[in-house]
């Protein structure tokens, strides 16, 4: 479909014309679709992100409508990928949603990814994480990655060869249980850690510093404080 | 010695954001979670100055260690 630049035109100043053509010419892919990934989805669509790849193995329950967007009383029940297409498609119709009905998998994940030139971590535990950043490691691919717990987040950028999940969650992580298990994810938490993980993918996609390269952003919405720590060597 | 403990999140519960506490000398990072009463499996991320740490570091005076428990979510 023709894509009717005027809906760029007021971002010009933020989003160049030529950072534009890029995010157009992108490709990125959301690893889970639910809290965060549903925000970032929404986020990269309205952005002109050219085509999004997918990934969630989850339908839509009951427990999604407190945060996640893609969750409507009208759409429980459906996949969240095929939720998350119609969405997409309604927002914007010139991009391209492929839907990968599974959860994300190192041993196959593979081909699903080759191409794109972001991953965004928007997976429901610490050692899925892990793996996430081997797997984009190994294919070349920048990765952003984000958790949430409560009024709680972290996020940061992962570039192939830095192991920041790594280094920042490694030492116990196999066995880690993360405290959203009992403090669950308010609306607000989602909505905000997404928008920063999408925000620093931005600027992966068009070339700008990343602010996260090798460090992380401790996001506590309940104190309202921000602070950015180095992931040392 | 002079210590300062920062905690974030969710351990802020019940205890306390920043503190500068009083320890004997060649106490670890382990001695500081046992006072705190935090089971290791509770955090996941020790910095002290900063840097990156595992429980069995011998704290050094003025040090400034900071909890995070783990964050996991999407």
């Amino acid at each position: 479909m023709e894509t009717d630049l005027r809906r760029y035109q007021r971002n010009q100043r933020s989003i160049s014309f030529e950072d534009q053509e890029k995010l157009f010419r992108s490709t990125a892919a959301v690893i889970g679709c639910g809290g965060l990934g549903g925000y970032i989805a929404e986020e990269l669509a309205r952005l002109g992100v050219g085509r999004l790849i997918l990934f969630d193995g989850d339908r839509l329950e009951v427990t999604n409508l407190n945060r996640q967007i893609l969750a409507t009383e009208a759409t429980l029940g459906q996949w969240k990928v095929e939720a998350a297409r119609k969405r997409l498609q309604a927002v914007n119709s010139s991009i391209q949603v492929e839907c990968i009905r599974d959860w994300f998998q190192e041993d196959s994940a593979d081909p699903h990814l080759q191409g794109a030139n972001i991953v965004f971590d928007a997976l429901d535990s610490i050692p899925a994480r892990l793996a996430l950043e081997r797997t984009s490691h190994h294919l070349g691919i920048p990765m952003v990655f984000a958790s949430i717990a409560g009024w709680f987040g972290l996020l940061g950028v992962s570039l192939p060869g830095d192991f920041s999940v790594k280094k920042l969650f490694g030492r116990q992580a196999q066995e880690m249980r993360g405290v959203e298990a009992s403090w669950g994810n308010p609306a607000f938490t989602p909505a905000a850690v997404a928008s920063m993980a999408v925000a620093e993918g931005v600027k992966v996609l068009t070339g700008r510093e990343i602010s996260l390269h090798r460090s992380w952003l401790h996001v506590d919405l309940l104190a309202m404080e921000f602070e950015r720590f180095e992931i040392l060597d | 010695m002079r210590v300062t403990i920062k905690l974030f999140a969710t351990l802020r519960e019940g205890r306390f954001k920043v503190e500068n506490w009083e320890l004997p000398a060649r106490a670890s990072v382990k001695h500081v979670f046992e006072r705190l009463g935090i089971k290791q499996e509770e955090i996941a991320i020790i910095l002290v100055n900063g840097r990156d740490t595992q429980v069995e570091y011998e704290l050094q005076e003025g040090d400034a260690i900071s909890l995070f428990p783990p964050v996991g979510g999407g």
